[in-house]
């Protein structure tokens, strides 16, 4: 329990004389509670505030800031999409994320932005789990279009990684992508959504989706990207709420 | 320099490392993938040219053919 977590919400008689406690309790704005189980004990009883509508509060066990709605406590500044990590690599032809799939999401999206690559390439996906990438059991479907003319082709990086991003050396910065990765911590087909584009002024600027999936039936806690040129850039990944 | 760029979410710890022994094996089969499949696509383009060039037609003409 931390220094600000209190154990009561009190109510005061009139002409109390306050302790220095009291005071620092009632001067901490929104209370702090170890958990929801203390939280719950704190209101109601015996020189306790009664719980009512508009009540806030601070939960250590999980950082998250609640209001009492009348009836429940519900979450305040929730968004749909929870910041996770990010990645910085500077000149490396793997990049490895450890431990952002958990049970706390059920869906992800990951954004990477390259701000250098020393050749034009495809960078793949393995997803991994205990600090292991696999690579078998992948099935990928591509379509594409380049100023008039349209492509498509199935497992076009082979069977044994995900197809996510063709990267230009030239303008490595026009070669971005955002993916959506669906169920990776479950134990059943793990699915990836891309589009992503690239300006390359000497065989086009090409605008590309991906549809991937991993159907090993393997509980992933983790992914590698893989270039066959070093590579600099950023990857965030997001957590998308359950509810 | 390092090959490998490794972030542990839980922790936030970075490490920078080479290929495990592993890691390597399956780089260089990696590589010759992609290798192979580079030069896949360049035998594709150079058969795509050269059957424009039977046809006759110019780049304006497939263009308006695949449009």
């Amino acid at each position: 329990m931390g220094a600000n977590a209190q154990t009561s919400v009190p109510a005061f008689a009139d002409g109390q004389v306050l302790t220095g406690q009291q005071q620092t309790e009632i001067n901490t704005g929104i209370p702090v509670f170890a958990d929801s189980s203390a939280r719950d004990a704190a209101f109601g009883g015996t020189g306790e505030k009664v719980l009512a509508e508009g009540q806030f509060a601070f939960l250590e066990d999980t950082n998250t800031t609640q209001f009492y709605d009348g009836a429940a406590w519900e979450p305040v500044g929730v968004s749909g999409l929870t910041y996770i990590t990010q990645a910085t690599p500077s000149a490396v032809s793997s990049i490895s994320i450890n431990n952002c799939f958990t049970s706390a999401y059920e869906n992800y999206k990951i954004v990477m932005n390259l701000s250098a690559i020393v050749a034009d390439g495809n960078i793949g996906l393995r997803l991994r789990v205990g600090g292991v990438d696999t690579s078998t059991n992948y099935v990928s479907q591509r379509l594409g279009a380049n100023g008039a003319v349209v492509f498509a082709g199935a497992n076009v990086l082979g069977t044994d990684e995900m197809y996510i991003l063709s990267g230009i050396s030239a303008e490595p910065r026009t070669s971005a992508v955002a993916f959506d990765m669906f169920a990776p911590q479950l134990a059943t087909d793990t699915t990836c959504v891309t589009h992503f584009g690239a300006l390359d002024v000497i065989n086009g600027s090409p605008l590309i989706l991906t549809w991937n999936s991993q159907n090993s039936n393997t509980a992933f806690d983790g992914f590698t990207l893989i270039s066959t040129a070093n590579m600099t850039g950023t990857i965030r990944v997001y957590g998308y709420q359950n509810s | 320099m390092a090959d490998v760029y490794e972030l542990n979410a839980q922790t936030g710890k970075v490490t920078l490392r080479d290929y495990t022994e592993a890691e390597a094996e399956q780089r260089t089969k990696d590589l010759a993938k992609h290798a192979a499949l580079a030069q896949a696509e360049q035998d594709r383009k150079a058969l795509k040219a050269e059957v424009i060039a039977k046809l006759g037609l110019t780049t304006d003409e497939v263009a308006a053919l695949l449009s």
